[in-house]
């Protein structure tokens, strides 16, 4: 017979009449809803307090030749500190990718070290990271460069990104890139990034709570970049806590790359094939980054290049100028500041697109000498 | 879709709150079919076909066990039904393994090509529970459901459709013909059990596995002790990787207002190994009691013959976990032993002489011996592995002590729920500070990767 469900009996007189068992079970520790408001709390301050306290513990000395150690490259805790620290000191930031970190030099004959003896000052200050394409900088500027705000900033346009459909991110093959937790997770689609809808909505969550940098922070700094469990199955009897120190390992002040110009490292000419910049991911991401910094009432300058057009075949390298010209024309359409400073001797350049120390001296004091920068560096 | 991913976070908090909204209308039955299809396609959405295919076929075959004549015969149709399909997608291939063995053992140059079948996941847990609802049916131990809807909510209910609790039509679709009652209660249960199940997977299961699957995928390359703690650690890894999703299951339905059946029960504090069955994948043990068992005779007749039908019901529950020789001999295993040791655990001096810790200790360690046997890639490796724990020399296992500690800590736990010190667990600073701590560990030590749950392959 079909049973009205108005008058059906309640469940559990069924479950007990054919002996199923669907108590609470006796494992589980069971809160009341009074508890559960005291989980939260006490979880909301953890997550609120502990960001704070840690910073109190661990200091951060931003001399003038600090910069984010190579190893804590997507540690955007110490970025988000830094940024901090810079404000507060009334410095300017000089924002990009390795470019602006000095991948071929030590910490003092970076961009930034030679921009500060050439202006007499003590202002500028490193903030470039390895391998944060224009994508991962609006990223950054979006997540972390909150504080940065109605300061002179340099903003770094490294026009080799937007050089092939790999760099700016378009290819759908097996593209490996870094700071994938800085690209925009859902719009607009960008074809080398896969991962899966989970993977997204985390990193979301994630980057808009401190706790999970600092999370991340510690992991990178004390335990090999690797989460507590994961590090322990590697060190089974080794004490987690005995690895943390409020003195991070700070191996920022060597160059990366021994500086050997790129003629003497074998590299060829090169035909890359550019990527027009109205369909460019990189442009817009860069476009999006120097926007937002100026939303915020930053005067941005944007230093273009100088990219090793000697490693360039002809045809390639009249494609990239024509793609400098956009730029430099959006710029100033934008009534952006910029300085676009000229191509540095071939022996200067370690690769494609990062100086020698040689090629930072001889850019700073180019830079200084442009009335774009004057301009923008006396109205501060 | 994982419970333990922001994915089930987004699709339950939209599911969850259309169903509150729609708890004053008549919709918020067919909602929660339409957000069970969809969680069960989110994996494939073929699948779909597969489980719309067998509610239909047992729905109309429930309709003519009432009014044919032929009862018997649509019973035999509806289970034939279910069975082939289990049997097609999930042993397919062992069978084609199998004969094409004999094959060669025959001397014969022909191969059957192996079929190129994808797993449905949760097949086995669908296809039973629909089948217990139709044998109920047949002998009239439950009425039969008018409302398609409401038997298709019945058989793909999100919460339980992948891995269980494998639930009665008692149970779950009589709490279905009527709108759940809801309380705070139930939701603050229901979170707890949600946050129990979260802290078992994430924090102990998916730690476990870093230790013990690279161990079970070469156990040559290790020694003895490594082996014999792997086997120690993966008897954890699978019972908080199941109970944890079990956990996650019940409260999700209870955030609901519905009630699912307890599935684990403190398995490791057995003391026999009837009572350990009475406590591990307790929906599945008591579903082979009500539909083999018991129509196999039970214990109605001979002792022989209930000893028998013991070992053929543990048998098929071995080959119910997996197409694979590994399963049948784990089975098998529990079969004999429990035959072996049943009276002797129904036996007073067994009951009252020997202490408490030593019949559990003996339980676990049997129960960790047949692990090695559901874990390992083959029967071979499976003898390797005895063989490296029983005759090799041991060396340093390299066993993390945070794992242990956690391990140490959850046994412990269940211990003291289990012991007349039970109280100190009842209070109120206690449960609180273990929650916090549970929901801080789960935020800060694992890594970020969506670990499947090991029971998802059954």
């Amino acid at each position: 017979m079909p049973v009205n469900p108005a008058t059906a009996p309640r469940p559990d007189v069924h479950a007990h009449e054919a002996g199923i068992r669907i108590d609470f079970g006796r494992s589980v520790v069971r809160l009341t809803g009074r508890e559960w408001f005291a989980v939260g709390l006490i979880v909301f301050i953890c997550f609120a307090w502990i960001p704070d306290l840690w910073e109190r513990y661990e200091p951060l000395d931003i001399s003038l030749v600090y910069r984010v150690p190579y190893s804590q490259s997507e540690d955007y805790w110490t970025y988000r500190r830094l940024l901090k620290q810079i404000v507060e000191a009334d410095r300017i930031p000089v924002i990009g990718d390795s470019f602006v970190w000095g991948e071929y030099v030590p910490a003092d004959k970076t961009f930034s070290s030679f921009l500060n003896a050439e202006t007499a000052s003590e202002r500028f200050t490193n903030v470039g990271l390895n391998g944060a394409h224009p994508l991962a900088l609006a990223g950054l500027v979006r997540n972390y460069a909150g504080n940065v705000k109605n300061r002179p900033v340099i903003l770094h346009c490294n026009l080799l990104w937007m050089s092939s459909p790999e760099r700016d991110l378009q290819s759908s093959g097996d593209v490996t890139f870094n700071h994938p937790r800085l690209l925009p997770q859902f719009v607009p689609h960008i074809a080398a990034y896969k991962a899966p809808l989970s993977q997204r909505l985390s990193i979301v969550f994630d980057r808009n709570l401190r706790f999970f940098d600092l999370v991340t922070h510690v992991r990178t700094c004390f335990f090999d970049g690797r989460d507590l469990q994961s590090w322990s199955v590697a060190n089974p009897y080794a004490n987690p806590l005995a690895r943390i120190n409020r003195h991070p390992l700070d191996d920022s002040t060597e160059a990366h790359h021994d500086p050997i110009p790129w003629t003497k490292q074998g590299i060829e000419l090169q035909d890359l094939p550019w990527i027009d910049l109205d369909s460019s991911l990189q442009w817009r991401g860069w476009r999006d980054a120097a926007e937002r910094l100026r939303s915020k009432g930053n005067r941005v300058l944007a230093v273009i290049g100088p990219f090793n057009e000697h490693l360039l075949v002809e045809s390639s390298r009249l494609r990239y100028q024509a793609a400098k010209q956009k730029v430099e024309a959006w710029l100033r359409s934008e009534g952006i500041r910029y300085v676009a400073p000229a191509l540095l001797p071939s022996d200067e350049y370690g690769d494609a697109s990062h100086p020698l120390s040689a090629g930072y001296a001889r850019l700073a004091k180019s830079i200084r000498a442009d009335r774009a920068f004057q301009e923008w560096f006396n109205s501060d | 879709m994982l419970f333990h991913t922001w994915t089930f976070a987004v699709f339950f908090l939209i599911t969850y709150s259309v169903y509150l909204a729609l708890r004053r209308t008549s919709y918020w039955l067919p909602w929660l079919l339409i957000a069970s299809y969809v969680f069960y396609g989110w994996w494939n959405p073929l699948y779909l076909l597969l489980i719309l295919y067998s509610t239909l076929l047992d729905y109309f075959a429930v309709i003519l066990i009432e009014r044919s004549a032929h009862r018997k015969l649509w019973l035999i149709v509806s289970l034939s039904n279910n069975l082939v399909l289990l049997g097609f997608f999930k042993y397919a291939g062992f069978l084609t393994n199998q004969a094409n063995a004999l094959l060669s053992l025959a001397g014969t140059a022909y191969r059957i090509a192996p079929p190129d079948i994808l797993l449905p996941v949760g097949i086995s847990f669908f296809t039973f529970q629909s089948m217990g609802y139709v044998i109920d049916c047949y002998r009239g131990d439950t009425d039969r459901e008018r409302s398609f809807v409401r038997f298709a909510a019945f058989v793909s209910l999100f919460p339980q459709l992948v891995a269980g609790p494998i639930e009665r039509s008692r149970n779950l679709l009589s709490q279905l013909r009527r709108l759940p009652p809801l309380s705070q209660d139930d939701v603050t249960d229901g979170l707890s059990l949600v946050v129990a199940g979260l802290f078992k997977k994430v924090a102990i299961a998916n730690y476990l596995a870093l230790y013990v699957d690279p161990i079970y995928a070469a156990p040559d390359r290790y020694n003895g002790a490594a082996l014999a703690m792997a086997t120690f650690a993966f008897a954890w890894q699978i019972y908080c990787d199941f109970s944890g999703y079990t956990d996650m299951a019940r409260g999700v339905a209870r955030m609901m207002g519905l009630r699912l059946m307890l599935n684990f029960d403190h398995p490791y504090l057995a003391t026999g190994l009837g009572d350990f069955w009475s406590r591990w994948h307790i929906s599945l043990s008591t579903w082979f009691r009500d539909y083999l068992y018991i129509p196999l005779g039970g214990n109605r007749s001979s002792a022989s013959a209930t000893y028998r039908n013991l070992f053929l019901t543990m048998l098929i529950s071995g080959l119910w976990h997996g197409a694979s020789w590994t399963f049948v001999a784990w089975g098998a295993l529990h079969g004999l032993a429990y035959v072996m040791t049943r009276g002797v655990e129904r036996s007073t001096w067994y009951r009252h002489r020997i202490p408490t810790i030593v019949k559990r200790l003996a339980v676990f360690s049997f129960v960790c011996f047949t692990w090695i046997f559901f874990r390992a890639n083959s029967m071979s490796d499976a003898w390797l592995i005895i063989d490296k724990i029983v005759d090799s020399p041991w060396g340093d296992p390299a066993f993390p002590l945070l794992a242990l500690a956690l391990v140490g800590s959850l046994w412990t736990y269940e211990l003291v729920c289990e012991s007349p010190a039970k109280g100190l667990l009842a209070r109120p600073a206690f449960r609180v500070a273990s929650v916090v701590c549970m929901i801080l560990y789960i935020c800060t030590a694992p890594g970020s990767g969506d670990v499947p749950f090991i029971y998802f392959q059954f």
